[in-house]
């Protein structure tokens, strides 16, 4: 089981329509996917129909009253489930503070669903928080969709700067690409020629701004399933399989 | 993770139309494509899926777009209702080495080995989908309507003009994770409201039933039920008429070279023949079996550079990891090489097999093991009319005292040509306790080829590694002189040779302990009960 992040500090940089693509590109190839919408806004749960509602909350998760395996829903594409946001993550912060081993617990809590899944795709709320180190702990990978703006920069910078400090064993891979990307823009042409200089990690991917992924919530499904063809939805296949290269072996965290 | 998933028969008799508009009101729903699904279920040559109990199936869409997939679904046939374990794939199965990592993968490597997965049964049919939804419009319940016809190529020149059989359609009710509510009610319509049964028989089963295979009927192992009272000649031909039948199941794959053990079990079958027209003595004419030896000499002969070719390379892999990390990109040249030489090689044996004399000493053969034997029995060839256990007392008698005499004779100075004999000697105990296994209490003659066998395989590594050592040494005489093995390649291989030599010591210095294991009292008490106290008393009579 691999798991990836979808991560950014900043707000509105395209995490849920990475995780929500991604996944159901995962789906298709034959990988047993699951998607943990953590954004208690549920905008990855209202892409697949699915009602933003876990059964006791993310108190009851975090307590092991509930596990997560009982709350996950199948979304209509085989392979492909979900487990639900719930509006109690504004608080999931407070709830891993009072809890034992607060930047444990999403580990702990994605670690028996190991033989069910190939693939776990967190979809994060934006910032930085006891939730994001939670996610730093359990993931292999933070993929994070960077405008090719300045202010988007900053915050990779940022990201940067917290992971240098974890201990190297325990910091995920940082794997950014670029995101919502307007070529007729001079600032994001140049951004995008300069920034691989500073981040020789950045993907290979551009994923390029278009009204038709706002339609996935007019549409309420993922991209790749209605307009396969269209050119952001080929740039999430290559960033799947860019993903995939670096992926396999499957690493186990 | 793995969805419910329930399985219906559809009466012949069922109108498909009222079957859906059912359906549809249900509740909200949508009805999908149609779509085209061709299923294959695999299995190797041996049949060794079907007898581990699990059916291995392959579903392709030819119609959907490129790049093409396959889902392969490893069913448990002893719980035909549980979840079947699935794993994709970019192109049709074959051997286990093309096959990504993955669970279906992981299943298969024990049982399959190095055999070809090959179609059993394949299956072509019309998936019509429908999705019940929720009044979020997001699907809670799946159906699947599939009608499936059964296509037997009528040559495999020509794949398109098949035989199609059809067979009973199935109704598939898929549940949705999270969604169980829904998931009763859809049963609740299936069953109650459109009295549908669930399935019994799994679909491979009943894809079977309506052909000429028979699962399992293959096997390379000698199981034959002889009559201890029957003339020597005919239970003769009845083991003959065997290894004759699996010289013949075993000509298309070698041809084809689908896999390397077509062409091994065929050349061990022309072995165990010849073996028994000579160690089955006095029961056919002399000169009859003088030419018969000669002619399958021959397709021993011919057969050899192909076999030899394929030990290398299925060796390959470990020759390779045998020698010290820096040597071993070394080696590459030589599996290329070996490659290089591999197609013309196979090509020469497939014309070969296509080729007269294979087929008219194959047409000889199967005229005269088929004929009856001659009223009354000969008084000459002098065991023909005796009992096949009267014959087989003998012989077998006599070849483990040989063993014996040859064994014992070994000194450690001994040259390696009496190991060699030993182990030709060895090599035809074991067959024609084989043969006869049948004729002896069961526990026997096991222990006492179990105790064969270690010995053998303490000589094989002896003979094979010396072989083996020659062999690349002529490679390298080859390549060298081809201009495709540059010095650190020779040097790799001479390193090979140096290890396949200390092996070959090693197993040398283990023969007397070995042998001894073989020649012990309790050995030679088995042998004496078996085989001596009851020729004596079939002479008395």
């Amino acid at each position: 089981m691999t798991v990836l992040a979808s991560y950014s500090i900043k707000g509105g940089v395209g995490k849920t329509a990475t995780a929500v693509n991604l996944g159901w590109i995962a789906a298709e190839q034959g990988l047993r996917t699951l998607i943990w919408d953590l954004d208690p806004q549920g905008a990855a749960s209202w892409y697949f129909r699915i009602q933003s509602k876990v059964k006791g909350g993310g108190k009851a998760l975090l307590s092991g009253k509930r596990a997560p395996d009982g709350q996950i829903k199948g979304t209509d594409f085989d392979r492909l489930d979900l487990l639900p946001a719930d509006f109690s993550y504004r608080h999931l912060d407070l709830l891993l503070d009072r809890t034992k081993g607060s930047r444990r617990q999403l580990q702990q809590l994605l670690e028996p669903l190991g033989d069910d899944y190939d693939l776990i795709l967190l979809d994060c709320p934006p910032g930085i928080s006891l939730v994001s180190e939670n996610v730093f702990r359990a993931a292999w990978g933070l993929l994070v969709p960077t405008i090719p703006t300045p202010l988007s920069v900053r915050t990779l910078d940022q990201l940067r700067s917290f992971l240098d400090q974890l201990e190297p064993a325990r910091a995920p891979r940082l794997l950014p690409f670029f995101n919502l990307v307007e070529r007729g823009k001079r600032m994001h042409r140049e951004t995008m020629e300069t920034l691989p200089e500073r981040y020789p990690e950045l993907l290979p991917v551009r994923v390029p701004q278009a009204s038709e992924v706002e339609r996935m919530g007019l549409k309420r499904m993922p991209l790749p399933a209605f307009a396969p063809r269209h050119d952001a939805s080929v740039a999430y296949r290559a960033l799947w399989d860019e993903l995939r290269r670096q992926i396999e072996p499957t690493p186990r965290r | 993770m793995h969805p419910v998933q329930l399985e219906y028969s559809i009466p012949d008799d069922t109108d498909p139309q009222t079957l859906a508009a059912a359906i549809q009101s249900h509740g909200p729903s949508l009805a999908e494509s149609p779509r085209t699904l061709e299923r294959r279920f695999l299995d190797n040559f041996d049949w060794s899926l079907y007898l581990a109990g699990a059916a291995l199936e392959e579903r392709h869409w030819p119609d959907d777009p490129e790049p093409a997939r396959y889902q392969l679904l490893w069913h448990d046939l002893k719980q035909p209702a549980g979840s079947p374990i699935e794993q994709w794939c970019g192109s049709p199965a074959g051997m286990l080495d093309d096959l990504a990592p993955g669970p279906v993968r992981e299943r298969l490597g024990p049982l399959i080995g190095i055999r070809r997965l090959l179609p059993v049964v394949t299956l072509r049919g019309r998936v019509h989908g429908h999705r019940l939804l929720n009044a979020d419009d997001k699907t809670v319940v799946r159906i699947m309507v599939e009608d499936q016809t059964r296509m037997e190529a009528a040559s495999p020149a020509d794949p398109a003009a098949a035989t199609k059989t059809p067979l009973s359609s199935r109704l598939r009710l898929q549940g949705v994770r999270g969604y169980e509510r829904e998931l009763k009610a859809a049963r609740t319509l299936i069953e109650d409201d459109l009295g549908l049964k669930p399935v019994e028989t799994p679909l491979l089963m009943e894809a079977l039933a309506c052909t000429s295979l028979r699962p399992g009927s293959y096997s390379s192992k000698l199981d034959y039920q002889l009559d201890p009272t029957q003339r020597a000649d005919a239970a003769t031909k009845c083991i003959l008429l065997d290894l004759l039948d699996t010289v013949e199941a075993n000509i298309d794959g070698t041809r084809s070279n689908l896999d390397s053990e077509f062409l091994h079990d065929l050349r061990v079958a022309t072995r165990r023949t010849r073996s028994a027209l000579s160690q089955i003595k006095g029961v056919f004419a002399d000169p009859l079996v003088d030419d018969y030896k000669t002619r399958f000499a021959w397709l021993q002969q011919i057969t050899g550079p192909v076999r030899d070719l394929d030990v290398y390379l299925l060796d390959f892999p470990h020759l390779r990891d045998s020698l010290p990390a820096p040597l071993r990109p070394h080696l590459d040249p030589l599996r290329d090489h070996i490659l290089a030489h591999y197609d013309s090689t196979q090509s020469q044996l497939a014309a070969e097999l296509a080729g007269g004399r294979f087929r008219t000493l194959l047409k000889d053969w199967r005229a005269f093991l088929e004929a009856p034997v001659p009223e009354p029995p000969p008084a000459k060839p002098s065991n023909a009319g005796r009992s096949i256990k009267a014959v087989a007392d003998a012989r077998v008698w006599r070849m483990y005292h040989r063993v014996l005499d040859e064994g014992r004779a070994i000194r450690d100075d001994s040259p390696a040509e009496h190991l060699h004999e030993l182990r030709k000697s060895c090599k035809k105990l074991r067959y024609l306790l084989e043969f006869f296994q049948s004729l002896y209490p069961k526990d026997c003659v096991k222990e006492l080829i179990k105790q064969l066998k270690e010995l053998l395989d303490m000589l094989g590594r002896f003979q094979d590694q010396a072989v083996q050592a020659a062999h690349l040494r002529e490679t390298a005489v080859e390549m060298h002189r081809e201009g495709t093995g540059d010095i650190d390649t020779l040097l790799a291989m001479g390193a090979l040779i140096g290890q396949l030599l200390s092996t070959q010591q090693q197993a040398r210095g283990q023969f007397a302990e070995v042998f001894a294991h073989f020649d012990n009292a309790a050995n030679g008490e088995r042998f004496e009960d078996c085989f001596r106290s009851k020729r004596k008393r079939e002479g008395q009579q």
